[in-house]
């Protein structure tokens, strides 16, 4: 159908734009940026499928990526440690962090889960920098980089790409197979979850793990990035910048996220008066958002199109072709 | 060992009023609001603002931060809960009102500044006065006081019977005639009043400080949580509990664990008994 | 064949028994009307066989096997299929995706094969495809497997519910109230498609208010009346009996 085949064009279209960034970024910053956004996306796309599509609202998985930053820096910075096992065993333990804080607060109703990720965010935060022999306090540590070709710019931002496109992937099978229905169940009627075999708890857990795991990986790169971390990189407003992101680039889709965390890192870098308002914005954004297109902006145009849909296609009554149900149910029967 | 306990009372007792903010909202609307802890924050802020700034009468500055509490209480009634309850989507009143929240502290940071600032005298007392000295007294006073308040409120007056009654079955009062909407705003409203005296009062001891918004509301939930949602006796021993482990814990392992601590707890109550102390289990309806 | 039992259950909400030592079976490949005023048990009856709330007293069996503590999502993999009283759709997702929903219980894959697009996982999702799409074509809505379910309307919600729930390969679905805010001719595009269902060998249960339709369609009925069993057995029979018109059918 002309559909998938104008999908897998778009699809090779932007993935030759990505892979032929560097060479036409106008400087160092801009590289620096779009890097920063493949490095953040890891993070997202793994969020993208706890927040956007079973619904489970997390505010605090800065706390992740923090863990997997520190993780990585202290693994290959203080260990010397192959940077790409380190990269891997941040994941592994964001992972495993991801597991422990979901175990006890994936039960509770959404807003105290809500309130037990934030809290998750600011002990992270407290015990970075209490910890000092660990994390080394206040005063933070140096990261080391890749090894060559990665220790370029250019180098870097592809191997980051690769890892994004590689997450995407797999978000993207987990949306399309049947995962995917089973968790907008979750988030839009547990009743109905339930009624089809849905184990509920099970696979909030298991998305959540998997989103630990991408924060680790993305802390390690974003850490490797930046080249330093202290604990005042992580605060709060960027755990809720990348859930705000999701939620602005609309639940249930992919490229909706995406969409929404270009637009919510770039704006500020282009209107140089959001970046004074900062934090502000993204509020303002999500407020707006949130009452006029719950939906969000990646869904805008369905969105419209059904607001201001005119006169609705004539109704047919429903007609059943019952020979054609009986061969169905037949098709199915149970030994 | 007794200045703990004094100042752990006096913290405890911001966040009962944060708790009770919470009950007084959610009882007749069935939402937890990210804004609550902001209505204290803004309590204090403009407290300090309306007092030491403007240089204006403590009682004129005293009623402008109430003011400016009923504002906010309003303004989240209105934006954020209103417009979105009617909508099917259970999650969007948390996000509208994270929203808020957000754009609430963040606007009070950059007006006011992201430093602490102090705090007026509200009564003349010398700062000798130690553990006698107003800044612990008089948030446990307040919030005493305002328990009480609501207290005899809920017992004696119209506005009490009305708001038990929407709060126990909303549509059963609409069939009666009630206007449930308006009776929603006015206990927004009061939730805004009860803030920002208690913010007002507890001005001394957190000082002005924009962050205080985000904290309040996690730790005023804990203490919630921990007493029971709908309780209002709950909300005053959780914030008991909440102010003394604090403080104590503070004491022995140092101000670096306070959060761990407090979620700690949170999480062993939740595990125990998720209700919290006085909580009722609800049956949910299918 | 395994009989799908509800013995002498009761149910209490708060001081208020809902149901009092209530029995009833659902057999294969019949039709079992369940009838009574509001308030009478009727969905709660329905909420405890399929595991929504346990009961107080009494047991639930699927021939040999003992439900009573099984959650929800054991009986629906055992082949208990259920409808809400509102329907309870998936709003964003398709006509399609929803009835594909229904065919959870049957999928093998995990979370890596999931992930990884690994054949299972393939394979998972294409057969859940081809059965949803016959069914929704069977049950008369296969223009419009494209549409989001939020813009259907009632009649088209309610089938897709039950299309939803035959995607699970039940041997027994629990219908609760599906002739609700369905015109004449609607009610008749429903009778037939649950005679088919009965035909093919699955065991209905029918909570209705329309009773002319339950009469017309079942092989038994039971009647509730204030959480307590009034009257079983044929139709013609249950339709004649003067408690039964009294308490419910009217003058």
């Amino acid at each position: 159908m002309t559909d998938s085949r104008f999908r897998v064009a778009a699809i090779a279209v932007a993935a030759a734009a990505a892979i032929a960034l560097p060479f036409f970024v106008a400087d160092q910053y801009q590289l620096h940026l779009a890097t920063l956004i493949a490095t953040y996306w890891i993070l997202v796309a793994g969020l993208n499928v706890v927040v956007g599509f079973s619904g489970q609202l997390s505010i605090g998985h800065v706390g992740l990526l923090a863990i997997g930053s520190y993780a990585f820096t202290i693994l290959a910075g203080q260990h010397g440690v192959d940077p790409f096992i380190a990269t891997m065993a941040a994941g592994a333990i964001g992972a495993t962090c991801g597991f422990l804080l979901g175990l006890p607060s994936l039960r509770l109703p959404g807003f105290y889960f809500a309130m037990a990720t934030l809290a998750f965010a600011l002990i992270v935060g407290e015990l970075s920098l209490a910890e000092q022999d660990l994390t080394g306090g206040g005063a933070g540590l140096a990261v080391p980089g890749f090894p060559a070709p990665f220790d370029t710019p250019g180098g870097f931002y592809w191997l980051v790409l690769a890892m994004a496109a590689l997450v995407t992937w797999v978000t993207a099978n987990i949306a399309r197979l049947m995962w995917g229905r089973a968790l907008v169940a979750i988030r839009d009627s547990e009743v109905a979850a339930r009624a089809n075999g849905v184990p509920v708890f099970r696979m909030k857990l298991l998305v959540f793990t998997f989103s630990g795991f991408t924060a680790g990986v993305s802390g390690a790169l974003f850490a490797s990035l930046q080249t330093y971390v202290t604990p005042e990189t992580f605060t709060f407003e960027l755990g809720l910048f990348f859930f705000i992101a999701i939620v602005v680039g609309g639940r249930g889709g992919i490229l909706g996220p995406f969409l929404g965390l270009v637009l919510l890192t770039l704006l500020p870098e282009v209107v140089a008066p959001l970046a004074r308002v900062g934090n502000f914005f993204y509020g303002a954004l999500l407020l707006v958002v949130v009452l006029a297109v719950p939906e969000g902006i990646g869904h805008l145009v369905s969105t419209l199109r059904e607001r201001f849909r005119p006169i609705k296609v004539e109704k047919q009554p429903v007609s059943p072709d019952l020979t054609r149900l009986a061969t169905a149910i037949h098709a199915g029967k149970r030994g | 060992m007794l200045t703990v306990l004094i100042t752990g009372l006096a913290t405890g007792a911001i966040y009962a009023a944060t708790a009770l903010a919470y009950n007084v909202m959610f009882s007749t609307s069935k939402v937890l609001s990210v804004t609550t802890g902001h209505l204290s924050m803004l309590g204090g802020v403009f407290g300090s603002f309306f007092i030491s700034v403007l240089k204006l009468p403590i009682p004129v500055g005293l009623a402008g931060a109430t003011m400016v509490g009923i504002a906010a209480g309003l303004v989240t009634e209105l934006v954020a809960v209103r417009r979105v309850l009617s909508r099917s989507d259970e999650h969007l009143w948390l996000l509208s009102t994270l929203a808020l929240a957000t754009m609430i502290q963040q606007a009070v940071g950059l007006w006011w500044g992201t430093e602490p600032k102090p705090f007026p005298r509200l009564i003349p007392q010398d700062f000798s006065a130690g553990l006698l000295d107003q800044k612990y007294w008089l948030p446990v006073a307040v919030v005493a006081l305002i328990a009480v308040g609501l207290e005899l409120l809920y017992r004696f007056t119209m506005f009490g019977k009305i708001f038990i009654a929407v709060s126990e079955d909303a549509f059963a009062a609409r069939a009666r005639g009630i206007a449930t909407e308006r009776v929603r705003a006015l206990s927004y409203a009061l939730a805004g009043v009860i803030g920002a005296l208690a913010g007002f009062a507890a001005g001394q001891l957190t000082f002005a400080f924009f962050a205080l918004g985000l904290t309040l509301t996690l730790n005023g939930f804990i203490a919630l949580a921990f007493g029971g949602l709908g309780s209002n006796a709950g909300a005053l021993v959780g914030g008991a509990a909440l102010g003394l482990l604090s403080a104590i814990a503070t004491y022995f392992f140092g101000g670096e664990y306070q959060n761990t601590i407090a979620v700690g707890l949170l999480m062993i109550v939740l595990l125990v008994k998720p209700e919290g102390l006085f909580g009722k289990k609800t049956v949910r309806a299918v | 064949m395994s009989v799908l039992v509800a013995q002498a259950v009761s149910k209490h909400f708060g001081g208020v028994a809902a149901l009092d030592d209530v029995s009833l079976d659902v057999r294969p490949g019949e039709i079992h009307g369940l009838i009574g005023p509001n308030g009478s048990g009727k969905t709660t009856l329905l909420n405890l066989l399929s595991g929504y709330y346990p009961v107080d007293d009494g047991s639930i069996k699927l021939g040999e096997i003992d439900l009573t503590a099984a959650r929800v999502q054991r009986r629906a993999a055992l082949g208990i299929a259920r409808t809400f009283q509102k329907p309870r759709l998936l709003a964003t997702l398709s006509v399609l995706d929803n009835t594909m929903l229904g065919c959870y219980p049957g999928t093998r894959a995990g979370f890596l094969e999931t992930a990884l697009a690994l054949p299972r996982a393939r394979r998972d999702y294409a057969s859940a495809r081809d059965r949803s799409v016959e069914i929704l074509h069977g049950i008369g809505l296969g223009q419009i497997l494209d549409r989001r379910a939020r813009l259907l309307d009632h009649a088209e919600q309610r089938f897709l519910e039950i299309a939803r729930g035959l995607a699970m390969k039940p041997t027994f679905i629990l219908l609760d109230e599906p002739a609700g805010g369905l015109t004449e001719a609607e009610i008749k595009a429903l009778s037939r498609i649950v005679l088919t269902l009965r035909d093919s060998g699955i065991g209905v249960l029918i909570v209705e208010h329309h009773t002319d339709f339950v009469f017309r369609i079942s092989d038994r009925v039971t009647t509730l009346n204030l959480g307590r069993m009034l009257k079983h057995g044929a139709p013609e029979e249950v339709r004649r009996d003067p408690e039964v018109i009294r308490v419910y059918l009217g003058a």
